[in-house]
């Protein structure tokens, strides 16, 4: 285990090197959130308190921890796995007495703690002061933090899948572009499930990337949920956890042969 | 001197010879040109969405958003085809093989810039077409041949907006090590773009049209079409703005590039 927890060390020692990056990703997320005050602001304006069953308030604080979450999240991980394969250094690593994937989810750990000290932290202790009407102080605060570690995991397994296609296509720029687009609106963290028509709220919630924003945000803001909701919803995200993780396993194993049948 | 028909001449060599190399990476491409598919996509469904539950935002109409969100990705497209550079830059001075522009008879942003021709640009390049095209069939908007010369220069000049911006930031590579949050913070100012100034309170409006003037890109261009008749002067402020900043730009650069010493003998 310990091999494992100094990987996590490095990056996370990392994030303090990089003080630079941290200044501009806090000052870009701060600006981002004030984007989404403005604009749902305006959507509101002519409406009667609330829209589809959720107020202003309620809306802006999902929305404004959805973009916390989402940075918190952010690893580049897609990228670390593509330089890894382009330069040849994936074969030294394969060769540690280490899982790769185990080790990636170290490695990226590290980045997740360091966001989450200096960025996420502050931003929702700033929100839970100035919206403290609006968020549910309660037992929910628990599973909303098992919840939030579930979608880690999940976060994790799906760049790790993306970074799987890195063995076959030299440039993960598509891929992870697409990949962040369809995630982000498809589990309601750029705009809130409960705004979409029915039938695409369905296939929403067939899909795992709802139980990585909307299942944490709910049990965080919606007052309506209860215990048993939010146990069935980490049960939910657990059962994706198992599937996504069968999925990355196999499909890792298959990209691998990919590059020694190239001889690579 | 050389003349502007030299650059043309010399641009399209280039850029025909690193298009023949990355023919070669055919999957790439249109794996690429689909992820920028995607997410213009998911930008114009968000719009869609939230037009469900509102007729107007602020006074405007979904095909009004349609159109700005449209023009603001029309104004990037030139960033993203020939500045695409811009994201490299930070290497070839870390690295020292940013020297090497220096020895050529050639203007050296012309030059490196040049090195990349961005085709996966090319996608949202006619996404943007296809939205403005699709927005204007709702509205009330004349093409007649001035409105088109008076549209093609307003995109040209709001367009010299994000790649002075963008150019800006990369040359902070001069000065500090890796500047790549500089960039990313930079290049995700674009999202401000494509809402109208008007949802913003007084300050972050001031910020916008006077400090980093993003509501250039496109929200004071597109009123002329949108609202015709209300802010005659813009027209006229715009190219300046967008001439100013890329004036500022190459400055900027200038100075980064005289200031490079190299890694060393």
């Amino acid at each position: 285990m310990n091999k494992y927890l100094h990987v996590t060390k490095m990056t996370l020692m990392l994030g303090f090197v990089y003080r630079m990056h941290f200044f501009f990703t806090a000052v870009g997320n701060a600006l981002y959130i004030m984007l989404i005050y403005f604009l749902w602001k305006a959507i509101y304006k002519n409406a009667e308190g609330t829209i589809h069953g959720m107020t202003f308030q309620q809306v802006f604080l999902y929305l404004a921890c959805a973009a916390s979450i989402f940075l918190l999240f952010r690893s580049y991980l897609e990228w670390m796995m593509s330089e890894d394969v382009i330069s040849g250094r994936i074969i030294m690593n394969l060769l540690k007495p280490v899982d790769y994937q185990s080790m990636m989810l170290f490695s990226t750990s590290g980045f997740t703690i360091f966001n989450l000290i200096t960025v996420t932290i502050p931003t929702f202790i700033v929100l839970g002061i100035l919206l403290r009407n609006t968020f549910n102080f309660g037992i929910n605060i628990l599973f909303f933090l098992v919840a939030v570690f579930m979608a880690f995991l999940l976060s994790f397994i799906i760049d790790y899948i993306m970074g799987s296609f890195s063995f076959y296509t030299e440039s993960i720029w598509g891929i992870s572009i697409a990949k962040e687009a369809i995630v982000l609106f498809l589990s309601g963290a750029l705009i809130p499930i409960r705004f979409f028509p029915g039938n695409m709220q369905v296939i929403m919630s067939c899909l795992p990337f709802q139980a990585i924003y909307n299942i944490p945000l709910s049990i965080l803001t919606d007052s309506r949920l209860m215990v048993t909701d939010y146990i069935s919803a980490i049960g939910l995200q657990c059962f994706w956890l198992v599937v996504l993780l069968f999925i990355s396993r196999i499909f890792f194993k298959h990209a691998l042969k990919m590059v020694t049948v190239n001889g690579g | 001197m050389k003349t502007i028909f030299f650059y043309v001449r010399i641009y399209c060599m280039i850029v025909a010879q690193y298009i023949k190399a990355r023919l070669n990476y055919r999957t790439d491409f249109i794996i690429s040109f689909f992820g920028m598919l995607f997410r213009d996509l998911t930008g114009l469904f968000a719009l869609w969405i939230i037009f469900k539950s509102i007729p107007q935002l602020e006074g405007w109409t979904y095909y009004e958003l349609v159109f700005l969100y449209s023009f603001s990705l029309l104004s990037l497209t030139p960033l993203q085809l020939f500045f695409d550079n811009v994201w490299e830059l930070r290497y070839h001075v870390i690295e020292g093989t940013f020297i090497k522009y220096y020895f050529k008879p050639l203007n050296m942003m012309f030059y490196f810039m040049s090195e990349v021709f961005d085709i996966k640009g090319l996608s949202q390049l006619l996404f943007a077409i296809i939205g403005l095209i699709y927005a204007s069939m709702h509205l009330d908007i004349s093409w007649t041949a001035s409105n088109i010369v008076l549209f093609i220069a307003l995109f040209l000049s709001s367009s010299l907006i994000m790649i002075s911006l963008m150019i800006i930031g990369a040359a902070t590579a001069f000065w500090i090590f890796n500047p790549f949050a500089i960039l990313e913070f930079i290049f995700n100012l674009r999202d401000f773009s494509r809402y109208p100034l008007s949802i913003f309170n007084s300050f972050f409006k001031y910020l916008f049209t006077f400090i980093i003037p993003l509501g250039f890109i496109a929200y004071y261009p597109m009123l002329v079409f949108l609202r015709p008749g209300t802010t005659p002067n813009i027209i006229y402020i715009c190219p300046a703005v967008g001439a100013g900043l890329f004036v500022l730009a190459c400055l900027f650069w200038t100075k980064g590039v005289g200031s490079y010493s190299g890694t060393g003998s």
